[in-house]
């Protein structure tokens, strides 16, 4: 198989960095205009472009709103277009400056937050001054964050626009809270990769031409699907001085070996997406400031920018990589991908020295994580299925929250691990023998990865449970994602048993709730129901800590209003029955799950499944 | 007593990062120390650049290039 990295790298004249007004300008009254701020801010451009064409690397270079108000920032766009085929773009990140704060009245520089009307008339000043500089519409544009009505706004009106930078992986709750709860970008649940997104919802892919906003997105910064997973996302991403800021280098020698570990990283996880894999760097000029960052002299910042250009361009010379402008990016994409073809990543451990391993599938239906460490527990859940609603911004009930709610975050809402009660969000399964039970969470493994038609499947390493008797059981976990349809299989089959008489019952169980940050919501309009005829079962969610079950039940299920979502499980193997849990104040939780019975060489198989509630 | 101000580089509470909090630390000229406005830390720069490098034991596999990443 061909395998194609494709890279876009891009560069923004921001006048007004961030961080280097409020940072570096401490102790100065706040002043946008300041001559050596501009200055500044645009040798700081010029530098970086230098980095990427020294190495033979094109940019795509977006214009911020305060640099088309300067004569000298247009002109280094253009001779950069004319000289290195550079594409010329639109970024609404870099809205703050003297012309915008008199004009709009506000501090506000977030796009996806402001009103439905304050962002209509952004887009079109923004989008009629780049018209009025360069005489023609842009074809890329992009934030931080891209809600589904603002990008179908700008692609209304702006049908030119073909690529937008949409979302960044993770930064969410974590990050809010690294920057001391004072930086709102909420945008947890979100697709890592490039992707086509809906009309209805930015983060769910969509499924087809009829939800197909127009656009493809790419995320901001490629990052590490681990460490950002669990911790600060703005230290691990193929963005140098995010690097620099978690201190991941060797202050003797300045080296930093994560950085290209991280880009190559990515290009083995072309293995996984039929020859292809993307990665993009994305470095706003308040890094590179001569006053130095993150303990990080200027020369550091500098060296780190230069290195990671270098990287790139000895990859493009050696015939492993092709650069590509957003717009030409956006081309490529529609060629080489179908709506439903998933986004998979088999990611290990590259820095910690740990061997975890986590698997990331993301398809127009449903966003999935599934743990190794913890026995191939599904430790994170989105419903795209749902394709939720989710407006964003001043008017709308989520003025900040843009993130995909979750059914299951083992960061958020604790995974298998809880203090003294309760259960904590996760989707696994026990094997139980003589009165004694074993979760597979404390069953580390690796995983292998395959594509069977259009199915993509994780074969973990059989993994070896003791019971107190010393009966041995030897268990492999199958666990496919059929291409676009929302269901998750998993097959549990017993491979050996030490005593092949023993009678050993497998709980399937998945323990979830909703929400997008780490506090409790309201469960009280979810419904819990067993589905089995006669014996059916519903259980209206009030805290009352019932259950509910049924042999040979057909199905049991969780609906939750609230995030328009049904989910699902149904099962196949000897003996099944079917439960559901309703939680309690202390543990406000549901679960859904099915009990079996396994001898030796027998498979017992279940699907999770996801949908839109209504 | 004159008011702090912001070091020679921004240095970061190395007790905050230990807990994935970004804390800019303000420096002290009159005891020629750094400190933390959110918790309790302060120490001089010789102290603060100890600590980052112990910090680092987190990160197990930072000094080596990895590039086998077959399942």
């Amino acid at each position: 198989m061909t395998e194609q990295f494709a890279v876009t790298i891009i560069h923004r004249p921001e006048m007004v960095p961030e961080y280097a007004e409020k940072v570096t300008g401490h102790g100065k009254a706040e002043d946008l205009g300041r001559k050596a701020l501009l200055t500044e801010s645009l040798d700081i451009f010029k530098t970086q472009q230098r980095c990427a064409h020294e190495n033979g690397l094109r940019t795509t270079i977006q214009m911020t709103y305060a640099s088309l108000f300067n004569d000298e920032a247009v002109a280094l766009a253009k001779a950069d277009h004319e000289k290195y085929g550079d594409e010329i773009a639109l970024t609404l990140l870099g809205l703050p400056c003297k012309e915008f704060r008199d004009k709009y009245k506000t501090k506000d520089f977030c796009i996806w937050m402001f009103s439905m009307e304050d962002k209509k008339a952004i887009v079109r000043d923004v989008f009629e001054k780049f018209h009025e500089r360069f005489g023609f519409y842009p074809e890329s544009t992009g934030s931080y964050y891209m809600d589904a009505e603002l990008i179908n706004f700008i692609k209304e009106e702006y049908p030119s626009v073909k690529c937008a930078v949409a979302t960044c992986w993770e930064e969410g709750p974590k990050a809010y809270h690294t920057c001391n709860n004072s930086w709102y970008t909420l945008m947890d649940g979100g697709p890592w990769a490039p992707w086509i997104p809906s009309k209805v919802n930015t983060h769910a892919p969509a499924a087809n031409k009829e939800e197909d906003s127009g656009i493809v997105a790419i995320p901001h910064l490629s990052r590490d699907l681990l460490a950002c997973y669990d911790g600060n996302g703005s230290n691990f991403g193929t963005h140098p001085q995010n690097v620099l800021r978690g201190m991941i280098y060797d202050t003797k020698t300045w080296e930093y070996p994560y950085l290209y570990n991280l880009i190559d990283q990515y290009r083995h996880l072309a293995k996984y997406n039929n020859g292809y894999a993307y990665n993009m760097m994305f470095v706003g000029p308040g890094w590179m400031n001569k006053m130095g960052r993150w303990e990080a002299p200027y020369e550091l910042l500098l060296k780190s920018y230069e290195d990671g250009c270098a990287y790139y361009g000895k990859l493009k010379k050696e015939g492993k990589l092709t650069d590509m402008t957003m717009s030409e990016f956006a081309d490529f994409y529609r060629a080489k991908k179908t709506y439903t073809e998933p986004e998979c990543a088999l990611w290990r451990d590259i820095l910690y020295g740990s061997e975890k391993q986590l698997f990331w599938y993301c398809d127009p239906f449903v966003r999935a994580c599934v743990n190794m460490d913890q026995g191939g527990a599904i430790v994170d859940l989105r419903p795209y299925a749902a394709k939720l609603e989710w407006p964003v911004g001043i008017g709308t009930p989520h003025v900040q929250d843009a993130s995909y709610p979750f059914l299951i975050q083992e960061k958020y809402r604790a995974g298998y691990f809880t203090h003294y009660a309760g259960e904590g969000t996760i989707r696994s399964a026990k094997v139980c023998y003589n009165g004694e039970e074993v979760d597979l969470c404390l069953c580390r493994t690796k995983a292998h990865f395959s594509q069977n038609g259009s199915d993509r499947v994780l074969t973990l390493d059989p993994v070896e449970i003791v019971f107190a008797d010393d009966t041995r059981v030897k268990l492999q976990t199958v666990v496919t994602f059929p291409e676009g349809t929302g269901d998750i299989r998993i097959d549990r089959k017993i491979l050996s048993i030490s005593n092949p008489e023993a009678k050993v019952t497998v709980q399937e169980y998945m323990v979830g709730c909703y929400g997008t940050t780490e506090y409790p919501e309201d469960m009280t309009s979810l419904t819990l129901r067993v589905e089995a005829g006669e014996s059916s079962a519903t259980i209206p969610y009030e805290y009352k800590c019932r259950e509910a079950s049924a042999e040979n039940a057909a199905s049991v299920s969780c609906t939750l209003p609230p995030i328009k979502t049904l989910v699902s499980m149904e099962a196949e193997g000897r003996d099944k029955a079917g439960f559901v849990r309703e939680g309690y104040a202390f543990s406000p939780m549901f679960t859904l799950g099915y009990t079996g019975t396994l001898k030796e060489k027998e498979v017992f198989t279940t699907w999770l499944k996801l949908r839109r509630a209504d | 007593m004159a008011q702090a101000k912001k070091g020679r580089l921004n240095y970061r509470c190395p007790a905050c990062f230990m807990r994935d909090l970004d804390i800019d630390m303000f420096y002290d000229e009159e005891k020629d120390e750094y400190y933390c406005l959110r918790c309790q830390f302060h120490g001089d720069e010789k102290k603060v650049l100890e600590l980052n490098e112990q910090l680092r034991w987190k990160y197990g596999s930072m000094r080596e290039r990895i590039t086998e990443f077959d399942d």
